[in-house]
């Protein structure tokens, strides 16, 4: 008997020795991948940084009116966060590539789920960020429209484009991120609203001899006799 | 022995214009004469041409060429006898070439025995046979056509004491058609000619026989009377026989002369001449196409005669201002080509010897509605000699070949009439029928392939004409009808290569047939017909439905 | 209509039945039937009566009008079918119409004109607006025989004016022109001009006809091409410059077409531009400025509210990219002015443009959109012009306008730093 506990002994031993043996590797192969992972995302980092530089993502950012934000919130530039969320998210997407390596069940499902996750993510930030881009050109569009049309509260016209505009990408954003799709339809209706409006202004826009005609004659009637004093300016 | 009887024989007619004393000189005295010409008539009948219009060959002091005549009932001893004259006839006609032969109506020599009798005394019986009068002042505002020599239509007499009337040269009084007896004397004068065969009569200088106080004394009711009373004893005694109006006047004052079909059977179209070289220099049809639209529809007995050139200046009178200063611009920079409102060149100087200028502007003489008179000497290219006074420069011996005198004559070079042309390009031995007989690609050669083809088709010479006005305005196209027969004519005037569409859906389902390779082109059909010419490029194209 | 071209097949076989033309006249139309007609004859009868041995051809580019505006113009085409009463002429003049996509003032009509000269190889192109009331046939030749007899390149037109006509024309496109490219060309942006077949062929080739300032400002372009190029410029009196009924033109759009096109073109004519010292006179054909002083009911007051309101809705989303802080500062101090007091000076107007001129240049904002915000600003400057040459007689108008013109000379140097971001 004593010889059958010895031998069950040795042989669990032996066991949790060979998965000990097993399991090793596994470990040293997944500090390897995360280390290399460290590299790559280092370098995607610093490659990603140069491109933004180079086509001055910055001066862009700008223009939509991100930097302002992210100033606000006390954030570095959105060249640097970008190229840091793109380090984080490459090294972290090696680290699960590295934990998929000691083939732990049901985190590998965990894992399939994050990079298929990862192109959404992607996406939403870019409707998110030209959602801002256009606020900002049409919203000054608009402005500068109303200002030369002579149009009241030019501001607040101003204001309500960019307003609709950046709700509208925020709900396309989330709905692509699977988040809140309730809200997006409720989004939608007040887009659609403002879509309308915008339609109107981009009328304005695109055939405003038109339209100015045609909002003189409806709101500022009397200064169809002022445009007969004004100078030809060629 | 006379010509096949043919009363529209005029129609078809492919005339030659010669002047005898150019032509050849058979009896080596350095003039061309009728024996030269006749001996020459097998050239003529090889070129195709069917008939010859003669310069005046009648005793002349030959101050004007010939046409100041001294005696109408002869022929100058520089060219030959009567007798000559009626050997030349007869070979003419029996190689089936009719002679037109000069009537100068309007005025004679200084010298002729009228006028010597006439200036002789004031109650003299040839005293009313010119127009006289004590005062230059009378028929005022009657233009000068002789502009650059003279200086009044009336002339001082010092024998008889009195002015007498010359629309001409001062030496050639005008004769007075008012006097019956002047009437009846030229009847006579073209009895003679017209017993011995002659087919017809070029009548020199007509609108100015009559003239009245208050007119321009040009194209008056009274002239028309001469001319109907001619051509009435014409008919009924010598039917078939032609006369030819030489009238420098707009088509529409032209018209008359037609008449009713009972005046001229012939006109020449003057105002078409200068129009198609401006033409060609604009690179536009519009000068050419405007005065034929303006050219009114004459009797059906009656034709155009068109040509490019003749023995006077090419002349300008019937253009604007504006077209004669383009034409002098052009075509007679130097001021010593410009003669009496008009440019004394020959073909093919005025081309600059381009064949394919020459061959368009021929092709268009040969196609346009009329009978088409060749001057001598252009179906070889002949040069001119501006250096010669007058008119002279055009009328220089013909070229045969590169040898003695370039062989129109035997005698010494120095007595020629006219010195040759002697420079490389249009010299003798550059320019002669002798070398350009040798190849077929001469101008001779292709002178005579076109003066075949024309004859093939009675439409050019008796049918209608519509044009075609093309967008591009540098074809001038046109269509010739007769009966069932048509014939489409394009023309490219343009020195450059050009596209052409045109409307030919009247013309539907017929196949076109290149009249001179006889190749077959495309049928028409709804679409417009789209042709490309090269550079001064010209079709003619039958129709045919088959 | 194949694919890329601005010739339609129906046009270009126009074209090759007009075959190669000595002159080429251009006329861009848009219902304009009221005084189009009226034009054209005009230039048809000073065709004839001036060169009535070239070659020509009168192209109209259509906007598609529903007036009758393309029959008229071909009603005035001469041939052997078609002739008027006492038009004599020597050769045929074809009158080709084509319709064209977008407004008269659009790229696309000059860009017609163009092609269909270097398609014809004319020698001498000239360009008429279908609203000049007071053309005369005279102004063909005044036009056309500079470049035709004289080889230049470019005739711009020189008109008589009222002192209160086209100050965008006085207070910003030739001072500035003049300042930049060294040439005082007067009328820097035509309607009435003439140019060369060498000067057209090369803006032809120019790859730019894609370009937003192209299709709104190619005459613009046409001229600083000119001026920064090896080309010989002119300029010629016509007369009387006048227009249709009709509003006048819509001040944005004007901005556009010539303070945009100019400032677009200084990408491009950099060396040139940059190099170009003390400016030259222009060989000036007849009269060189004609002003006429009769009084004119001015709205000042507009003026000054349009500036006033604009300034103050624009300056932070739009001013505050473009300008530097003390343009805005002063600017904010000045529209902070009451009416009477309100002057929009000559030294702050060009700093202004030359600021606009280098933000442009770098794209702060949307190009556009810099172009648009000119509009109050000039509005202002217009009131201050209105307002300091209200008793000013035609000499005093030139003086004026000159003091401007040194303004620009002088402050060029400036405009030069900000473009090389020095400032």
């Amino acid at each position: 008997m004593w010889q059958m506990i010895m031998n069950e002994l040795s042989q669990a031993t032996l066991g949790v020795i060979h998965n000990m043996a097993e399991f090793v590797p596994r470990f040293v192969v997944m500090l390897i991948i995360i280390l290399i992972g460290w590299v790559i995302a280092a370098a995607l980092r610093g490659a990603l940084r140069s491109i933004l530089r180079l086509t001055k993502f910055d001066k862009l950012s700008e223009d939509a009116g991100a930097t302002q934000l992210l100033k606000k919130a006390a954030l570095p530039p959105t060249s640097e966060l970008l190229s840091r969320f793109v380090f984080w998210i490459a090294w972290f997407g090696f680290v699960l590539v590295g934990i998929s390596v000691l083939q732990i069940v049901g985190l590998e499902e965990h894992v399939a789920r994050f990079f298929g996750f990862l192109p959404r993510l992607f996406a939403a930030m870019f409707v998110f960020f030209f959602g801002l881009l256009a606020a900002s050109f049409f919203s000054r569009a608009a402005l500068l429209a109303a200002v030369n049309a002579d149009l009241p509260s030019p501001r607040l016209i101003s204001t309500i484009i960019r307003t609709l505009i950046i709700i509208f990408s925020v709900s396309i954003g989330f709905e692509e991120l699977g988040l809140g799709e309730n809200t997006v339809l409720v989004a939608f209706g007040i887009v659609f609203g403002a879509l309308m409006l915008g339609l109107a202004l981009a009328f304005g826009l695109g055939g405003r001899d038109l339209a100015r005609q045609y909002l003189e004659r409806r709101l500022v009637h009397d200064k169809k006799e002022d445009k007969q004093d004004e100078l030809s300016p060629l | 022995m006379q010509a096949p009887q043919d009363a529209l024989w005029y129609k078809d007619a492919i005339i030659y214009q010669v002047h005898v004393k150019s032509f050849y000189d058979s009896n080596a005295d350095g003039i061309g004469d009728f024996r030269g010409l006749a001996q020459r008539l097998d050239y003529l009948q090889d070129l195709g041409v069917n008939a010859v219009w003669l310069m005046p060959f009648f005793p002349s002091p030959l101050r004007d060429d010939g046409y100041d005549i001294a005696d109408y009932y002869s022929v100058h001893p520089n060219y030959g006898t009567i007798d000559d004259f009626k050997v030349f006839l007869d070979a003419a006609h029996e190689r089936g070439i009719r002679v037109i032969i000069e009537m100068v109506l309007n005025h004679t020599s200084d010298q002729h025995a009228w006028f010597q009798e006439s200036r002789k005394t004031r109650d003299n019986p040839r005293r009313d046979w010119y127009v006289w009068s004590e005062t230059d002042t009378r028929y005022k505002g009657t233009r000068i056509i002789f502009l650059d020599t003279e200086l009044s239509n009336w002339a001082w007499d010092p024998v008889s004491k009195e002015y007498y009337w010359h629309r001409f040269f001062s030496h050639q009084p005008d004769l007075n058609y008012d006097n019956p007896a002047v009437r009846e004397e030229m009847w006579t004068v073209m009895k003679f000619w017209l017993d011995m065969g002659v087919d017809a009569f070029r009548l020199d200088a007509v609108p100015y026989l009559v003239e009245r106080e208050g007119t321009n004394c040009e194209n008056l009711p009274e002239t028309h009377a001469i001319i109907k009373e001619l051509r009435k004893k014409l008919d009924a005694n010598y039917p078939g026989r032609m006369l030819l109006a030489e009238a420098n006047q707009w088509p529409a004052d032209l018209r008359p002369y037609f008449g009713d079909g009972d005046e001229f059977n012939a006109a020449f179209h003057f105002p078409l001449m200068p129009r198609m070289f401006m033409a060609l220099k604009l690179e536009d049809r519009k000068p050419v196409t405007e005065i034929l639209q303006q050219t009114p529809e004459i009797p059906p007995n009656c034709q155009w005669c068109l040509f490019l050139r003749n023995h006077d200046e090419l002349t300008l009178e019937m253009v604007t201002d504006m077209e004669r200063d383009y034409m002098y611009d052009e075509y007679a920079k130097d001021k010593g080509m410009r003669l009496n409102l008009g440019i004394r060149r020959r073909l093919a100087p005025l081309l600059d010897n381009d064949r394919r200028r020459i061959e368009l502007m021929t092709g268009m003489l040969m196609s346009l509605p009329g009978t088409p008179i060749v001057y001598y000497g252009d179906e070889i290219g002949m040069g001119d000699n501006v250096n010669l006074g007058d008119r002279n420069g055009v009328r220089t011996p013909m070229q045969w070949d590169g040898g003695w005198n370039g062989g129109f004559s035997a005698a010494d070079p120095e007595s020629l009439y006219s010195p040759l042309m002697l420079n490389p390009v249009y010299g003798y031995q550059a320019i002669n029928v002798q070398s350009q007989k040798r190849f077929d690609h001469s101008l001779l050669f292709w002178m005579k392939r076109m003066i075949k083809v024309r004859k093939s088709q009675a439409v050019f010479g008796r049918g209608s004409i519509e044009f075609l006005y093309p967008a591009n305005h540098r074809i001038l196209a046109y269509v010739r009808q007769l009966d069932r027969d048509a014939v489409l004519v394009v023309n490219n005037l343009s020195s450059s290569a050009q596209a052409v569409e045109l409307d030919l859906r009247r013309y539907k389902g017929n196949i076109l047939i290149e009249m001179f390779g006889r190749n077959i082109f495309p049928r028409i059909g709804e679409l417009p017909y789209l042709l490309t010419l090269g550079p001064y490029q010209f079709f003619w194209f039958r129709l045919r439905r088959i | 209509m194949p694919e890329e071209s601005i010739l339609t097949d129906d046009f270009l076989r126009e074209l090759m039945n007009v075959g190669e033309v000595d002159i080429l006249i251009g006329i861009a139309t848009c219902n304009d039937a009221k005084t189009a007609g009226d034009v054209i004859l005009a230039v048809r009868a000073g065709l004839l009566k001036c060169f009535p041995r070239q070659r020509a051809v009168i192209i109209n580019a259509d906007c598609g009008s529903q007036d009758g505006t393309p029959d008229l113009v071909r009603a005035a085409s001469i041939s052997d079918m078609r002739q008027g009463p006492n038009v004599h002429a020597l050769r045929t003049l074809h009158c080709v119409s084509t319709q064209v996509p977008g407004d008269p003032h659009g790229g696309a009509a000059l860009h017609t004109f163009l092609a269909a000269a270097d398609l014809l190889r004319a020698s001498t192109c000239a360009v008429f607006a279908p609203d000049s009331t007071a053309i005369e046939p005279e102004w063909v030749e005044r036009l056309v025989r500079p470049v035709l007899r004289d080889n230049f390149d470019l005739v711009t037109p020189l008109y008589r004016r009222h002192k209160f006509d086209a100050l965008l024309v006085r207070n910003l496109l030739y001072p500035m022109t003049r300042a930049l490219y060294g040439r005082r060309l007067r009328e820097p942006y035509a309607l009435d001009f003439a140019f060369s077949g060498k000067l057209g062929s090369y803006f032809l080739g120019r790859d730019l006809w894609t370009e937003d300032s192209v299709q709104t400002g190619a005459e613009t372009l046409l001229t600083t091409s000119a001026l920064g190029g090896d080309f010989r410029v002119a300029q010629s009196f016509l007369g009387e410059r006048t227009r249709g009924e009709g509003s006048p033109p819509d001040l944005v759009s004007a901005i556009r077409r010539t303070a945009g096109a100019l400032f677009w073109s200084l990408d491009g004519n950099y060396p040139a531009w940059s190099n170009a010292k003390e400016s030259q006179p222009v060989t000036t054909i007849g009269a060189e400025h004609e002003i006429s002083v009769e009084p004119m009911r001015v709205d000042r007051t507009r003026l000054y509210e349009l500036f006033v309101r604009g300034v103050s809705e624009l300056i932070e989303p739009v001013l505050k990219p473009i300008l530097s802080p003390a343009t805005l500062a002063e600017l904010q101090r000045i529209t902070a002015l009451p009416e009477e007091s309100l002057r929009y000076s000559g030294e702050l107007w060009v700093q202004t443009i030359y600021e606009f001129a280098a933000s442009y240049h770098k794209s702060v904002i949307s190009r556009d959109h810099i172009i648009q915000a000119l509009a109050p600003l000039y509005r202002g400057r217009a009131f201050t012009f209105l307002v300091e040459n209200s008793d000013a007689t035609a000499d005093d108008i030139e003086n004026y306008v000159e003091a401007l013109c040194l303004t620009f000379e002088h402050m060029k140097p400036s405009l030069l730093q900000m473009w090389a971001g020095e400032k």
